[in-house]
């Protein structure tokens, strides 16, 4: 079971593969992205809850490295695609100040909603957008940000070399992409133990607390089906990323990589 | 896990929930919006940064100093120091000798390091009101007599020491001490113990009676 039935699909390197990973599953290419919005859909209301449960409150620290990494300033435009319930979102908006601007920008309306409720609560209003995008598309001129952000959101998309491509279009130069994806584990040992939780414990967790057992099966197929570090590493470089690399964070269960657009 | 980002993570809690007990801090933070406060401090193998808003963010660093220093606006202050000279910079006062003495190393707006130094030195906490919230009003009440009691005998003792210790440097005198010199602090000593051993029989009648409410 914890054994991966496939391998990465090809469609990384080839865009004219008809057919696409979801989770485990192959589907049609056109279809990847309303099944994508299903799932966010269903755990958009508890998706925080979740993260904090699942991770056991981890993720904030790999968020907060992904953000020391950033090297944000008063006075920069950043854009975080796929930026959810705007965890990054909330400690940017601070750190650019008012001379500043964050892009919230995601796919699905109903995490977006989810993230601008939790923002305004918060008090932060000023210099935030909200924005509906595709991050394979992103409607946004040629070099806007200073900094472009996504935080588990790659694995998510359908092709992921264009995502990567349309976010070194919308990077000025000097510009620097962080993403903060799931990714291999560096150690057989502990990707076991991680095969185990993710898909015993995980599925379960979900289905009792969030009611949604099937999102959270997906969520840890879509993680295994996703490519490890190195691979992703040469998807930057291929999209004209330079001084890229990349740091394993908790033994590579995540890895943060950074390129730069010069 | 990012070790450095657990440390960051906790001191920024600390600092915004001390600052939140005072209400008088948000006027120091007022002047700081937008700036940034960078502390290098030998032996950490990362630089602290303190960006400023309604609030104190803290991220850490893994820029060298240099390229941290030739980044800097107007806007922003680096320090390196050492962990032992680090309580030193309570006192704004002191920052020239440190800097003299080159036990601190400022580069960027100086306005900006005696803004935080005031923010911090500054805060005026009430910490009985605020472990009365958690306790009840006697017990902090009474806890923290003691604690001030003991915090004053502390600073009496600290004091004297210095002064005899002060006494002795600038007066040149002969360092093996006088007899009645020595009868007399051994007296004061004695003081002391009879005063820490009252202290510590209140704490714990304290205590007990902490324990059984
Ligand atoms: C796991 S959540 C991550 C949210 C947030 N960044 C965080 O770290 O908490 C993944 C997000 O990616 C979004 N997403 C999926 N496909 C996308 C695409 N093609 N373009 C933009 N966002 C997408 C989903 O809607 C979802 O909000």
């Amino acid at each position: 079971m914890s054994d991966n039935p496939n391998t990465p699909s090809t469609s990384e390197n080839q865009n004219t593969a008809v057919t696409t990973d979801f989770g485990y599953k192959q589907v049609d290419k056109s279809q990847k992205a309303s099944m994508v919005a299903n799932v966010f859909d269903s755990v958009a209301a508890k998706y925080d809850v979740m993260n904090d449960l699942m991770s056991l409150g981890i993720h904030r620290l790999w968020k907060r490295y992904t953000i020391d990494c950033s090297g944000a300033r008063a006075g920069h435009k950043i854009l975080d695609i796929a930026g959810g319930t705007g965890d990054l979102t909330a400690k940017f908006s601070r750190l650019v100040g008012p001379t500043g601007n964050v892009t919230l920008a995601d796919i699905n309306l109903s995490m977006l909603t989810v993230g601008r409720d939790k923002l305004r609560d918060r008090g932060l209003i000023s210099n935030i957008d909200y924005v509906q995008a595709d991050a394979e598309a992103l409607p946004f001129p040629d070099n806007s940000f200073d900094i472009v952000t996504m935080a588990f959101g790659l694995r998510n998309v359908t092709e992921k070399q264009n995502a990567l491509n349309s976010i070194y279009r919308v990077l000025k130069p000097g510009g620097r992409l962080l993403v903060l994806e799931f990714s291999k584990p560096t150690t057989e040992q502990l990707s076991k133990l991680y095969d185990m939780y993710s898909f015993h414990v995980l599925p379960k967790m979900g289905q009792l607390v969030a009611n949604d057992g099937e999102s959270y099966q997906y969520l840890a197929e879509s993680i295994r089906m996703h490519p490890d570090q190195e691979t992703l590493k040469g998807m930057f470089e291929k999209a004209g990323f330079e001084q890229c690399d990349y740091k394993n964070l908790t033994g590579g269960i995540v890895a943060l990589h950074r390129g730069y657009k010069f | 896990m990012p070790a450095s980002a657990l440390f960051s993570a906790t001191i920024e809690r600390l600092i915004n929930q001390m600052l939140s007990m005072d209400p008088d801090s948000a006027a120091r933070l007022k002047p700081l919006a937008g700036s940034r406060f960078v502390i290098f401090v030998t032996p950490l193998p990362f630089g602290i940064e303190l960006h400023f808003s309604d609030r104190v963010d803290v991220l850490t660093t893994q820029q060298p100093r240099d390229a941290l220093i030739a980044s800097l606006t107007a806007a922003d202050c680096c320090i390196q120091t050492s962990l032992d000279t680090l309580p030193t910079l309570k006192d704004t006062s002191q920052l020239t000798r440190l800097i003299q003495e080159k036990k601190l190393n400022l580069d960027g707006e100086l306005r900006i390091a005696q803004q935080v130094s005031a923010l911090f030195q500054q805060l005026d906490i009430d910490w009985e009101e605020h472990l009365a919230e958690h306790t009840n009003d006697v017990l902090a009440h009474e806890v923290f007599s003691a604690g001030k009691r003991m915090h004053n005998t502390l600073l009496t003792f600290t004091r004297k020491l210095s002064r005899t210790v002060g006494n002795a440097v600038v007066e040149e005198k002969q360092l093996a001490a006088h007899r009645l010199a020595v009868m007399h602090f051994n007296d004061e000593v004695s003081e002391l113990r009879d005063d820490v051993a009252r202290a510590e029989v209140r704490l714990q009648k304290l205590e007990e009676q902490a324990n059984k409410n």
